[in-house]
Protein backbone atom coordinates (compact mmCIF):
# COMPACT_ATOMS: atom_id res chain seq x y z
CA UNK A 1 0.00 0.00 0.00
CA UNK A 2 2.99 2.56 0.88
CA UNK A 3 4.68 1.85 -2.19
CA UNK A 4 1.56 2.42 -4.30
CA UNK A 5 1.37 5.95 -2.54
CA UNK A 6 4.90 6.41 -3.07
CA UNK A 7 4.70 5.53 -7.02
CA UNK A 8 1.72 8.24 -7.20
CA UNK A 9 3.65 10.99 -5.63
CA UNK A 10 6.59 10.30 -7.79
CA UNK A 11 4.37 10.56 -10.99
CA UNK A 12 3.14 14.03 -9.46
CA UNK A 13 6.54 15.03 -8.80
CA UNK A 14 7.66 14.19 -12.37
CA UNK A 15 4.59 15.65 -13.81
CA UNK A 16 5.76 19.11 -12.69
CA UNK A 17 6.09 21.66 -15.46
CA UNK A 18 8.80 24.31 -15.81
CA UNK A 19 7.41 28.04 -16.64
CA UNK A 20 10.77 29.77 -17.75
CA UNK A 21 11.31 30.28 -21.71
CA UNK A 22 13.37 26.78 -21.93
CA UNK A 23 16.60 26.00 -23.35
CA UNK A 24 17.77 26.25 -26.88
CA UNK A 25 19.70 24.15 -28.82
CA UNK A 26 22.52 25.28 -30.49
CA UNK A 27 21.76 29.33 -29.40
CA UNK A 28 24.22 30.58 -32.20
CA UNK A 29 21.74 28.95 -34.50
CA UNK A 30 18.87 30.94 -33.13
CA UNK A 31 20.81 33.93 -32.53
CA UNK A 32 22.60 35.42 -35.91
CA UNK A 33 24.85 38.55 -35.41
CA UNK A 34 22.60 40.69 -37.15
CA UNK A 35 20.60 42.84 -35.38
CA UNK A 36 16.78 42.07 -34.63
CA UNK A 37 13.86 44.76 -34.56
CA UNK A 38 13.37 45.76 -31.22
CA UNK A 39 16.47 44.46 -30.01
CA UNK A 40 19.33 46.41 -28.63
CA UNK A 41 22.24 47.22 -29.43
CA UNK A 42 26.18 48.95 -28.19
CA UNK A 43 26.37 51.13 -31.27
CA UNK A 44 23.91 54.02 -30.55
CA UNK A 45 23.67 55.86 -27.83
CA UNK A 46 20.15 55.03 -26.73
CA UNK A 47 20.37 51.12 -27.44
CA UNK A 48 17.66 51.20 -29.61
CA UNK A 49 17.77 48.99 -32.73
CA UNK A 50 14.20 50.30 -34.32
CA UNK A 51 15.81 53.66 -35.60
CA UNK A 52 13.65 56.80 -36.52
CA UNK A 53 14.55 57.75 -39.83
CA UNK A 54 16.04 60.77 -40.68
CA UNK A 55 14.17 63.69 -40.93
CA UNK A 56 13.05 64.33 -44.29
CA UNK A 57 13.19 61.03 -45.58
CA UNK A 58 10.48 60.02 -47.73
CA UNK A 59 9.49 56.23 -47.25
CA UNK A 60 9.19 54.15 -50.77
CA UNK A 61 5.27 54.67 -52.03
CA UNK A 62 4.62 57.31 -48.86
CA UNK A 63 5.19 60.52 -51.16
CA UNK A 64 2.44 62.54 -49.86
CA UNK A 65 -0.08 64.44 -51.36
CA UNK A 66 -1.82 65.70 -48.98
CA UNK A 67 -0.44 69.32 -47.55
CA UNK A 68 -1.86 70.70 -44.80
CA UNK A 69 -0.82 70.57 -41.44
CA UNK A 70 -2.81 69.67 -38.13
CA UNK A 71 -3.79 73.43 -37.68
CA UNK A 72 -7.43 74.51 -37.47
CA UNK A 73 -6.83 76.81 -40.26
CA UNK A 74 -5.35 74.02 -42.22
CA UNK A 75 -8.94 71.55 -41.14
CA UNK A 76 -10.84 74.32 -43.06
CA UNK A 77 -8.66 74.74 -45.93
CA UNK A 78 -8.46 71.04 -46.37
CA UNK A 79 -12.24 70.38 -46.34
CA UNK A 80 -12.03 73.11 -48.93
CA UNK A 81 -9.73 72.18 -51.68
CA UNK A 82 -8.30 68.53 -50.74
CA UNK A 83 -9.44 66.10 -53.46
CA UNK A 84 -9.48 62.01 -52.93
CA UNK A 85 -7.10 60.50 -55.47
CA UNK A 86 -8.78 57.41 -54.81
CA UNK A 87 -11.40 55.86 -57.73
CA UNK A 88 -14.48 55.73 -56.23
CA UNK A 89 -15.39 52.16 -56.71
CA UNK A 90 -16.38 49.37 -55.54
CA UNK A 91 -13.69 47.93 -54.95
CA UNK A 92 -12.25 50.50 -52.83
CA UNK A 93 -15.39 50.80 -50.95
CA UNK A 94 -14.82 47.57 -49.68
CA UNK A 95 -11.24 48.11 -49.11
CA UNK A 96 -12.27 51.48 -47.00
CA UNK A 97 -15.02 49.05 -45.38
CA UNK A 98 -12.43 46.37 -44.04
CA UNK A 99 -10.06 48.70 -42.68
CA UNK A 100 -13.08 50.61 -41.11
CA UNK A 101 -13.55 47.67 -39.30
CA UNK A 102 -10.23 47.34 -37.98
CA UNK A 103 -9.17 50.68 -36.95
CA UNK A 104 -12.76 52.93 -36.68
CA UNK A 105 -15.72 50.43 -35.79
CA UNK A 106 -14.65 49.97 -32.25
CA UNK A 107 -15.75 53.73 -31.26
CA UNK A 108 -17.69 54.85 -34.45
CA UNK A 109 -19.98 51.82 -33.88
CA UNK A 110 -20.48 49.75 -37.31
CA UNK A 111 -22.55 52.03 -39.27
CA UNK A 112 -21.06 55.24 -38.14
CA UNK A 113 -23.40 56.13 -35.81
CA UNK A 114 -21.84 54.89 -32.57
CA UNK A 115 -22.20 52.08 -29.99
CA UNK A 116 -19.36 50.75 -30.40
CA UNK A 117 -17.75 48.20 -28.14
CA UNK A 118 -15.96 50.99 -26.09
CA UNK A 119 -17.96 52.45 -23.62
CA UNK A 120 -15.70 54.85 -21.44
CA UNK A 121 -17.95 57.95 -21.33
CA UNK A 122 -15.16 59.92 -23.21
CA UNK A 123 -15.76 57.91 -26.43
CA UNK A 124 -19.60 57.31 -25.40
CA UNK A 125 -21.06 60.40 -27.33
CA UNK A 126 -19.21 59.67 -30.35
CA UNK A 127 -21.50 62.08 -33.06
CA UNK A 128 -23.05 60.32 -36.21
CA UNK A 129 -21.39 60.50 -39.51
CA UNK A 130 -25.72 61.22 -40.78
CA UNK A 131 -26.52 63.45 -38.36
CA UNK A 132 -27.54 66.82 -40.11
CA UNK A 133 -28.21 69.08 -37.81
CA UNK A 134 -25.85 70.38 -35.62
CA UNK A 135 -22.89 72.51 -36.74
CA UNK A 136 -19.56 71.24 -36.09
CA UNK A 137 -16.27 73.36 -36.41
CA UNK A 138 -16.41 73.62 -39.85
CA UNK A 139 -19.81 75.13 -39.80
CA UNK A 140 -21.15 71.89 -41.21
CA UNK A 141 -22.57 69.09 -39.86
CA UNK A 142 -21.44 66.27 -39.51
CA UNK A 143 -23.45 64.42 -42.59
CA UNK A 144 -21.63 67.11 -44.98
CA UNK A 145 -18.19 67.19 -43.98
CA UNK A 146 -16.23 66.88 -46.69
CA UNK A 147 -13.84 64.67 -48.07
CA UNK A 148 -10.47 66.99 -46.98
CA UNK A 149 -12.12 67.03 -43.24
CA UNK A 150 -12.58 63.55 -42.87
CA UNK A 151 -8.83 63.02 -43.69
CA UNK A 152 -7.77 65.72 -41.69
CA UNK A 153 -9.30 64.08 -38.89
CA UNK A 154 -7.68 60.89 -39.42
CA UNK A 155 -4.72 62.48 -39.45
CA UNK A 156 -4.09 64.57 -36.67
CA UNK A 157 -7.27 63.19 -34.81
CA UNK A 158 -9.78 65.52 -34.06
CA UNK A 159 -11.48 66.19 -30.02
CA UNK A 160 -10.77 62.84 -28.38
CA UNK A 161 -9.83 60.83 -31.40
CA UNK A 162 -5.90 60.75 -31.77
CA UNK A 163 -3.93 61.03 -34.73
CA UNK A 164 -4.07 57.74 -36.65
CA UNK A 165 -1.05 58.74 -39.63
CA UNK A 166 1.11 56.41 -38.04
CA UNK A 167 -1.41 52.91 -38.07
CA UNK A 168 -2.50 53.59 -41.77
CA UNK A 169 -0.79 54.96 -45.35
CA UNK A 170 -2.20 57.60 -46.83
CA UNK A 171 -3.98 55.32 -49.39
CA UNK A 172 -5.22 53.35 -46.46
CA UNK A 173 -7.05 56.55 -45.17
CA UNK A 174 -8.60 57.86 -48.47
CA UNK A 175 -9.82 54.58 -48.67
CA UNK A 176 -11.51 54.71 -45.35
CA UNK A 177 -12.98 58.13 -46.63
CA UNK A 178 -14.78 56.69 -49.15
CA UNK A 179 -16.21 54.36 -46.84
CA UNK A 180 -16.91 57.12 -44.24
CA UNK A 181 -18.75 59.07 -47.00
CA UNK A 182 -20.84 56.21 -47.67
CA UNK A 183 -22.18 55.97 -44.06
CA UNK A 184 -22.83 59.86 -44.55
CA UNK A 185 -26.02 58.75 -46.38
CA UNK A 186 -26.55 56.34 -44.41
CA UNK A 187 -29.54 56.61 -42.14
CA UNK A 188 -29.94 53.85 -39.36
CA UNK A 189 -34.37 54.02 -40.09
CA UNK B 1 -63.82 78.11 23.01
CA UNK B 2 -59.59 78.15 24.36
CA UNK B 3 -60.30 74.55 23.20
CA UNK B 4 -61.54 75.17 20.10
CA UNK B 5 -58.17 78.00 19.35
CA UNK B 6 -56.04 75.40 20.42
CA UNK B 7 -57.43 72.73 18.23
CA UNK B 8 -57.80 75.47 14.82
CA UNK B 9 -53.71 76.36 15.37
CA UNK B 10 -52.66 72.67 15.95
CA UNK B 11 -54.89 72.37 12.59
CA UNK B 12 -53.45 75.23 10.82
CA UNK B 13 -50.00 74.04 11.51
CA UNK B 14 -50.32 70.72 10.98
CA UNK B 15 -52.14 71.74 7.24
CA UNK B 16 -48.77 74.27 6.42
CA UNK B 17 -46.61 71.16 7.73
CA UNK B 18 -47.68 69.62 5.44
CA UNK B 19 -47.88 71.68 2.32
CA UNK B 20 -44.15 72.47 2.89
CA UNK B 21 -43.22 69.54 2.60
CA UNK B 22 -45.23 67.91 -0.19
CA UNK B 23 -43.60 71.85 -1.69
CA UNK B 24 -40.15 70.09 -0.58
CA UNK B 25 -40.72 67.07 -2.30
CA UNK B 26 -42.40 67.76 -4.99
CA UNK B 27 -39.46 70.62 -6.01
CA UNK B 28 -37.26 67.66 -5.31
CA UNK B 29 -39.03 64.78 -7.59
CA UNK B 30 -39.20 67.94 -10.51
CA UNK B 31 -35.48 68.55 -9.88
CA UNK B 32 -34.20 64.94 -9.87
CA UNK B 33 -36.20 64.20 -12.84
CA UNK B 34 -34.68 67.27 -14.35
CA UNK B 35 -31.49 66.53 -13.47
CA UNK B 36 -31.57 62.78 -14.37
CA UNK B 37 -32.66 63.76 -18.21
CA UNK B 38 -29.42 66.44 -18.03
CA UNK B 39 -27.44 63.77 -17.26
CA UNK B 40 -28.93 61.63 -20.13
CA UNK B 41 -28.47 64.94 -22.57
CA UNK B 42 -24.64 65.51 -21.12
CA UNK B 43 -23.73 61.61 -21.65
CA UNK B 44 -25.31 62.13 -25.54
CA UNK B 45 -23.83 65.28 -26.43
CA UNK B 46 -21.02 66.50 -23.90
CA UNK B 47 -18.78 64.21 -22.46
CA UNK B 48 -16.38 63.35 -25.50
CA UNK B 49 -15.32 67.13 -24.82
CA UNK B 50 -16.27 67.78 -20.94
CA UNK B 51 -15.93 66.29 -17.91
CA UNK B 52 -18.31 67.24 -14.92
CA UNK B 53 -15.09 67.37 -12.97
CA UNK B 54 -12.15 70.25 -12.90
CA UNK B 55 -10.18 68.84 -15.30
CA UNK B 56 -10.75 70.26 -19.03
CA UNK B 57 -10.69 67.78 -21.89
CA UNK B 58 -11.29 69.27 -25.05
CA UNK B 59 -12.94 71.92 -23.54
CA UNK B 60 -13.23 72.91 -20.18
CA UNK B 61 -14.14 70.70 -17.09
CA UNK B 62 -17.71 72.38 -15.86
CA UNK B 63 -17.40 72.09 -12.20
CA UNK B 64 -19.22 75.14 -10.93
CA UNK B 65 -19.57 76.20 -14.42
CA UNK B 66 -23.35 77.36 -13.37
CA UNK B 67 -21.93 80.11 -10.76
CA UNK B 68 -19.27 81.38 -13.05
CA UNK B 69 -21.64 82.31 -15.95
CA UNK B 70 -25.01 83.36 -16.23
CA UNK B 71 -27.70 80.88 -16.89
CA UNK B 72 -28.33 83.53 -20.52
CA UNK B 73 -24.68 83.40 -21.08
CA UNK B 74 -24.05 79.66 -21.17
CA UNK B 75 -27.65 79.30 -23.33
CA UNK B 76 -26.49 81.64 -25.48
CA UNK B 77 -23.09 79.80 -25.56
CA UNK B 78 -24.40 75.91 -25.86
CA UNK B 79 -27.03 77.23 -28.49
CA UNK B 80 -24.62 78.77 -31.02
CA UNK B 81 -21.34 79.62 -29.87
CA UNK B 82 -19.87 81.02 -33.48
CA UNK B 83 -23.12 83.46 -33.25
CA UNK B 84 -21.99 84.19 -29.85
CA UNK B 85 -18.05 84.68 -30.43
CA UNK B 86 -19.03 86.97 -33.38
CA UNK B 87 -21.86 89.46 -31.59
CA UNK B 88 -19.06 90.09 -29.68
CA UNK B 89 -19.18 89.09 -25.98
CA UNK B 90 -15.48 89.47 -24.51
CA UNK B 91 -16.37 86.28 -21.90
CA UNK B 92 -17.23 84.39 -24.70
CA UNK B 93 -14.61 85.50 -26.91
CA UNK B 94 -11.62 84.89 -24.37
CA UNK B 95 -12.57 81.32 -23.70
CA UNK B 96 -12.49 80.35 -27.50
CA UNK B 97 -9.26 81.91 -27.33
CA UNK B 98 -7.70 80.02 -24.55
CA UNK B 99 -8.95 76.50 -26.02
CA UNK B 100 -7.14 77.14 -29.61
CA UNK B 101 -9.87 78.76 -31.29
CA UNK B 102 -11.68 75.64 -31.42
CA UNK B 103 -15.46 75.84 -32.09
CA UNK B 104 -17.79 74.31 -30.01
CA UNK B 105 -20.68 72.37 -31.90
CA UNK B 106 -24.08 74.51 -32.03
CA UNK B 107 -26.53 72.22 -30.38
CA UNK B 108 -29.82 74.27 -30.53
CA UNK B 109 -31.12 72.81 -27.50
CA UNK B 110 -35.00 72.73 -26.30
CA UNK B 111 -35.75 75.15 -24.14
CA UNK B 112 -37.17 71.73 -21.53
CA UNK B 113 -33.67 70.40 -22.49
CA UNK B 114 -31.20 73.19 -21.90
CA UNK B 115 -33.27 73.27 -18.69
CA UNK B 116 -32.95 69.86 -17.53
CA UNK B 117 -29.19 69.90 -18.80
CA UNK B 118 -28.61 73.29 -16.58
CA UNK B 119 -30.16 71.39 -13.48
CA UNK B 120 -27.67 68.86 -14.02
CA UNK B 121 -24.65 71.29 -14.34
CA UNK B 122 -25.97 72.89 -11.33
CA UNK B 123 -26.38 69.63 -9.79
CA UNK B 124 -23.42 67.38 -10.53
CA UNK B 125 -23.09 63.73 -9.36
CA UNK B 126 -20.92 63.73 -6.08
CA UNK B 127 -17.70 62.27 -7.38
CA UNK B 128 -16.75 58.96 -5.33
CA UNK B 129 -13.13 58.10 -5.76
CA UNK B 130 -11.66 55.35 -5.39
CA UNK B 131 -9.04 54.25 -2.97
CA UNK B 132 -5.91 52.25 -3.06
CA UNK B 133 -7.67 49.88 -0.93
CA UNK B 134 -10.19 49.62 -2.94
CA UNK B 135 -8.24 48.73 -5.80
CA UNK B 136 -8.18 45.21 -6.56
CA UNK B 137 -4.09 43.79 -7.05
CA UNK B 138 -3.67 41.32 -9.16
CA UNK B 139 -2.17 38.63 -6.80
CA UNK B 140 1.09 36.54 -7.68
CA UNK B 141 -1.43 33.22 -6.97
CA UNK B 142 -0.69 30.51 -8.87
CA UNK B 143 2.87 32.02 -9.92
CA UNK B 144 4.55 28.99 -8.06
CA UNK B 145 2.19 26.46 -7.71
CA UNK B 146 3.93 23.79 -9.55
CA UNK B 147 6.47 24.80 -7.10
CA UNK B 148 4.58 24.83 -4.24
CA UNK B 149 3.01 21.46 -5.19
CA UNK B 150 6.67 19.83 -5.86
CA UNK B 151 7.63 20.72 -2.20
CA UNK B 152 4.94 19.35 -0.76
CA UNK B 153 5.31 15.91 -2.82
CA UNK B 154 8.84 15.99 -1.59
CA UNK B 155 8.00 16.40 2.11
CA UNK B 156 5.52 13.57 1.95
CA UNK B 157 7.73 11.55 0.16
CA UNK B 158 10.80 12.03 2.99
CA UNK B 159 7.94 11.57 5.94
CA UNK B 160 6.70 8.25 3.99
CA UNK B 161 10.22 6.83 3.80
CA UNK B 162 11.00 7.77 7.34
CA UNK B 163 7.95 6.38 8.68
CA UNK B 164 8.26 2.59 6.73
CA UNK B 165 12.02 2.67 7.51
CA UNK B 166 11.02 2.80 11.30
CA UNK B 167 8.50 0.60 10.96
CA UNK B 168 10.79 -2.06 9.15
CA UNK B 169 13.42 -1.44 12.07
CA UNK B 170 10.74 -2.50 14.61
CA UNK B 171 9.81 -5.22 13.00
CA UNK B 172 13.46 -6.03 13.22
CA UNK B 173 14.50 -5.81 16.67
CA UNK B 174 10.92 -7.97 17.00
CA UNK B 175 11.49 -10.85 15.32
CA UNK B 176 14.95 -11.75 14.00
CA UNK B 177 15.03 -13.79 11.06
CA UNK B 178 18.22 -15.58 9.95
CA UNK B 179 18.67 -17.33 6.79
CA UNK B 180 21.56 -19.39 4.94
CA UNK B 181 23.07 -17.80 1.66
CA UNK B 182 21.52 -18.83 -1.29
CA UNK B 183 24.06 -20.89 -4.23
CA UNK B 184 22.69 -19.53 -7.46
CA UNK B 185 23.15 -15.91 -7.98
CA UNK B 186 19.19 -15.64 -9.28
CA UNK B 187 18.60 -16.07 -6.08
CA UNK B 188 20.67 -14.26 -4.17
CA UNK B 189 19.81 -11.32 -6.15
CA UNK B 190 16.02 -11.89 -5.05
CA UNK B 191 17.46 -12.44 -1.69
CA UNK B 192 19.24 -9.03 -1.83
CA UNK B 193 15.80 -7.19 -3.19
CA UNK B 194 13.81 -8.77 -0.32
CA UNK B 195 16.01 -8.05 2.34
CA UNK B 196 16.77 -4.31 0.84
CA UNK B 197 13.15 -3.87 -0.28
CA UNK B 198 13.27 0.07 0.65
CA UNK B 199 15.87 0.96 -0.71
CA UNK B 200 15.51 -0.66 -4.35
CA UNK B 201 12.65 0.78 -4.56
CA UNK B 202 13.75 4.16 -3.64
CA UNK B 203 16.27 3.98 -6.19
CA UNK B 204 13.78 2.69 -8.90
CA UNK B 205 11.35 5.73 -8.14
CA UNK B 206 14.51 8.19 -8.43
CA UNK B 207 15.87 6.70 -11.61
CA UNK B 208 12.25 6.95 -13.22
CA UNK B 209 12.18 11.00 -11.93
CA UNK B 210 15.50 11.42 -13.47
CA UNK B 211 14.52 9.69 -16.77
CA UNK B 212 11.09 11.77 -16.46
CA UNK B 213 12.67 14.76 -16.03
CA UNK B 214 15.59 14.45 -18.22
CA UNK B 215 13.31 12.86 -21.12
CA UNK B 216 10.72 16.49 -20.79
CA UNK B 217 13.61 18.60 -20.56
CA UNK B 218 14.63 17.17 -23.53
CA UNK B 219 11.45 17.60 -25.61
CA UNK B 220 11.43 21.20 -24.68
CA UNK B 221 14.66 22.10 -26.09
CA UNK B 222 13.83 25.01 -28.43
CA UNK B 223 9.98 24.65 -27.52
CA UNK B 224 8.80 27.53 -25.76
CA UNK B 225 4.48 26.97 -25.37
CA UNK B 226 3.19 28.69 -22.25
CA UNK B 227 5.91 30.60 -21.86
CA UNK B 228 4.66 33.71 -19.88
CA UNK B 229 6.59 36.12 -18.69
CA UNK B 230 6.26 39.25 -16.50
CA UNK B 231 5.59 42.14 -19.02
CA UNK B 232 7.00 45.67 -18.07
CA UNK B 233 3.51 46.92 -18.24
CA UNK B 234 0.65 45.15 -16.97
CA UNK B 235 -1.16 45.28 -20.58
CA UNK B 236 -4.24 42.90 -20.63
CA UNK B 237 -5.37 41.77 -24.09
CA UNK B 238 -8.56 40.69 -22.26
CA UNK B 239 -9.37 44.36 -21.63
CA UNK B 240 -8.24 45.63 -25.03
CA UNK B 241 -9.26 42.93 -27.95
CA UNK B 242 -11.85 41.51 -25.67
CA UNK B 243 -14.26 43.44 -23.55
CA UNK B 244 -13.48 46.42 -25.46
CA UNK B 245 -13.44 44.98 -28.85
CA UNK B 246 -10.27 46.85 -30.54
CA UNK B 247 -9.10 44.83 -33.44
CA UNK B 248 -5.55 43.55 -33.42
CA UNK B 249 -4.81 45.12 -36.51
CA UNK B 250 -5.70 48.34 -34.62
CA UNK B 251 -2.45 48.14 -32.46
CA UNK B 252 -0.35 45.60 -34.33
CA UNK B 253 -0.68 47.89 -37.87
CA UNK B 254 2.02 46.62 -39.49
CA UNK B 255 1.03 42.68 -39.23
CA UNK B 256 -0.64 43.74 -42.57
CA UNK B 257 2.03 45.21 -44.63
CA UNK B 258 5.49 43.67 -42.89
CA UNK B 259 7.77 40.73 -41.55
CA UNK B 260 7.04 41.76 -38.64
CA UNK B 261 3.70 41.95 -36.42
CA UNK B 262 5.08 45.50 -34.62
CA UNK B 263 4.67 46.43 -30.85
CA UNK B 264 2.49 49.31 -31.34
CA UNK B 265 4.67 52.32 -30.45
CA UNK B 266 3.29 54.65 -27.34
CA UNK B 267 1.63 56.85 -29.31
CA UNK B 268 -0.86 54.34 -30.45
CA UNK B 269 -1.47 53.66 -26.92
CA UNK B 270 -2.05 57.51 -26.39
CA UNK B 271 -4.57 57.67 -29.11
CA UNK B 272 -7.31 56.78 -26.32
CA UNK B 273 -4.83 57.12 -22.97
CA UNK B 274 -4.51 60.93 -24.11
CA UNK B 275 -8.18 60.90 -21.90
CA UNK B 276 -8.23 57.62 -20.74
CA UNK B 277 -6.00 57.57 -17.37
CA UNK B 278 -7.28 55.53 -15.16
CA UNK B 279 -7.16 51.27 -16.44
CA UNK B 280 -10.36 48.78 -15.03
CA UNK B 281 -7.83 46.51 -13.64
CA UNK B 282 -4.70 48.43 -12.13
CA UNK B 283 -6.04 52.19 -11.65
CA UNK B 284 -3.39 54.88 -12.70
CA UNK B 285 -0.87 52.80 -11.84
CA UNK B 286 -0.19 50.97 -15.03
CA UNK B 287 -0.90 53.40 -17.39
CA UNK B 288 0.92 56.53 -15.66
CA UNK B 289 3.84 53.55 -16.91
CA UNK B 290 3.61 54.89 -20.25
CA UNK B 291 3.40 58.27 -19.36
CA UNK B 292 6.85 58.15 -17.64
CA UNK B 293 7.95 56.42 -20.98
CA UNK B 294 7.33 59.29 -23.02
CA UNK B 295 7.37 62.31 -20.71
CA UNK B 296 3.22 63.03 -20.89
CA UNK B 297 1.68 65.03 -18.16
CA UNK B 298 -2.40 63.55 -17.31
CA UNK B 299 -2.99 66.53 -15.41
CA UNK B 300 -2.43 69.18 -18.03
CA UNK B 301 -2.88 67.42 -21.08
CA UNK B 302 0.32 67.98 -22.79
CA UNK B 303 4.05 66.57 -23.61
CA UNK B 304 6.44 67.69 -21.24
CA UNK B 305 9.49 69.45 -23.49
CA UNK B 306 12.59 68.18 -23.74
CA UNK B 307 11.82 65.15 -21.72
CA UNK B 308 14.41 62.36 -21.88
CA UNK B 309 12.08 59.89 -23.26
CA UNK B 310 12.45 56.22 -22.22
CA UNK B 311 11.75 52.85 -24.18
CA UNK B 312 9.34 50.28 -23.03
CA UNK B 313 10.92 47.47 -22.48
CA UNK B 314 8.14 44.61 -23.53
CA UNK B 315 9.34 41.07 -23.39
CA UNK B 316 9.64 38.84 -26.43
CA UNK B 317 7.35 35.77 -26.18
CA UNK B 318 7.13 34.31 -29.50
CA UNK B 319 10.64 33.76 -31.16
CA UNK B 320 11.73 31.38 -33.74
CA UNK B 321 14.94 30.70 -34.63
CA UNK B 322 17.41 32.79 -36.82
CA UNK B 323 17.24 30.28 -39.27
CA UNK B 324 14.14 29.92 -40.15
CA UNK B 325 11.93 32.57 -41.80
CA UNK B 326 8.61 33.96 -41.42
CA UNK B 327 6.48 36.61 -42.41
CA UNK B 328 3.46 37.84 -40.87
CA UNK B 329 1.82 39.95 -43.91
CA UNK B 330 2.12 36.95 -45.63
CA UNK B 331 -0.35 34.86 -43.42
CA UNK B 332 -2.30 37.50 -42.81
CA UNK B 333 -3.26 39.26 -46.20
CA UNK B 334 -2.92 37.12 -48.35
CA UNK B 335 -3.15 33.63 -46.24
CA UNK B 336 -6.22 35.35 -44.50
CA UNK B 337 -5.00 33.54 -41.35
CA UNK B 338 -6.95 34.61 -38.08
CA UNK B 339 -4.08 35.72 -35.71
CA UNK B 340 -5.90 33.23 -33.44
CA UNK B 341 -5.23 30.52 -35.25
CA UNK B 342 -1.18 30.96 -34.03
CA UNK B 343 -1.66 33.33 -30.95
CA UNK B 344 -4.62 31.17 -29.12
CA UNK B 345 -7.23 33.66 -27.48
CA UNK B 346 -5.21 36.30 -26.96
CA UNK B 347 -8.94 38.26 -26.10
CA UNK B 348 -9.09 35.83 -22.92
CA UNK B 349 -5.54 36.33 -21.69
CA UNK B 350 -4.91 39.29 -18.94
CA UNK B 351 -1.07 37.93 -19.41
CA UNK B 352 -0.06 36.66 -23.12
CA UNK B 353 1.72 33.48 -23.11
CA UNK B 354 2.80 31.62 -26.19
CA UNK B 355 -0.02 29.05 -27.28
CA UNK B 356 1.20 27.40 -29.67
CA UNK B 357 4.45 25.68 -30.00
CA UNK B 358 6.14 27.35 -32.58
CA UNK B 359 7.87 23.68 -33.59
CA UNK B 360 9.00 22.76 -37.59
CA UNK B 361 6.30 20.01 -36.65
CA UNK B 362 3.04 22.28 -36.27
CA UNK B 363 4.44 24.50 -39.10
CA UNK B 364 4.29 21.76 -41.82
CA UNK B 365 1.22 20.11 -40.12
CA UNK B 366 -0.89 23.49 -40.70
CA UNK B 367 0.40 23.83 -43.79
CA UNK B 368 -0.50 20.09 -45.02
CA UNK B 369 -4.37 20.61 -43.92
CA UNK B 370 -5.07 24.31 -44.40
CA UNK B 371 -6.45 25.11 -47.52
CA UNK B 372 -4.94 28.36 -49.90
CA UNK B 373 -7.42 31.40 -49.53
CA UNK B 374 -8.33 31.87 -53.20
CA UNK B 375 -11.53 34.16 -51.98
CA UNK B 376 -10.73 38.22 -52.93
CA UNK B 377 -7.01 37.45 -53.58
CA UNK B 378 -7.09 38.67 -57.22
CA UNK B 379 -3.37 39.10 -57.30
CA UNK B 380 -2.80 35.24 -57.56
CA UNK B 381 -5.79 34.57 -59.62
CA UNK B 382 -3.61 33.17 -62.52
CA UNK B 383 -1.72 30.95 -60.37
CA UNK B 384 -5.11 30.06 -58.44
CA UNK B 385 -6.69 29.16 -61.83
CA UNK B 386 -3.47 26.95 -63.28
CA UNK B 387 -3.79 25.08 -60.03
CA UNK B 388 -7.68 24.40 -59.80
CA UNK B 389 -6.64 22.53 -63.26
CA UNK B 390 -4.19 20.77 -61.90
CA UNK B 391 -5.79 19.44 -58.96
CA UNK B 392 -9.32 18.90 -60.18
CA UNK B 393 -11.75 18.11 -57.25
CA UNK B 394 -8.64 17.75 -54.88
CA UNK B 395 -8.17 20.47 -51.72
CA UNK B 396 -5.54 22.74 -52.63
CA UNK B 397 -3.84 22.75 -49.02
CA UNK B 398 -0.61 25.26 -48.83
CA UNK B 399 1.78 22.42 -49.33
CA UNK B 400 0.42 22.22 -53.06
CA UNK B 401 1.88 25.74 -53.63
CA UNK B 402 5.28 24.89 -52.04
CA UNK B 403 4.74 25.42 -48.24
CA UNK B 404 6.58 22.66 -47.21
CA UNK B 405 9.70 23.26 -49.71
CA UNK B 406 12.86 23.85 -47.28
CA UNK B 407 13.95 26.80 -49.02
CA UNK B 408 10.14 28.26 -48.62
CA UNK B 409 11.88 29.11 -44.87
CA UNK B 410 14.98 27.85 -44.84
CA UNK B 411 17.65 29.99 -46.69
Amino acid sequence: MNRVFILVLVLVVSSCSNSGPGYEFMPNMYRSPSLETYGQNSVFSDSLNARKPVKGTIARNYLSTFYYDGTLSDYLDAGNNAINPIDNTEANINDGKKLYSMFCKHCHGEFGAGGGSITHPIYSAIPHYNEAKLLRRANLPMSELKPGHIFHAITYGLNAMGPHSSQLSEEERWKIVLYVQELQKYSAE
Amino acid sequence: MMKFFYNNTILQILVIVLISFTNIFSQDVVDSLAVQKGEQIFKTNCVSCHSIGTNSLIGPGLEGVTEKRKKDWLKKWINSSSDFIASGDADAIAIYEEYNKVAMTSFYFEDEDFEALYAYLKNPPIQVKATSADLVLASDEGVANSTKLMFIALFLLCLVYILTSLKNKLKESLDQQTETIPETLLNQFKLFISEHRNVVFVSVACIIVVLKFSYDSMLGIGVYSQYQPEQPIAFSHKVHAGENGVDCNYCHSSARNSKHSGIPSANVCMNCHTYINEGTITGTSEISKIYDAIGFDPDTRTYIEGYDQKPIKWVRIHNLPDLSYFNHSQHVVAGKVECQTCHGPIEEMDVVYQHAELTMGWCIDCHRTSEVAMEGNEYYTELHTQLKEKYKGEKITVDKIGGIECAKCHY
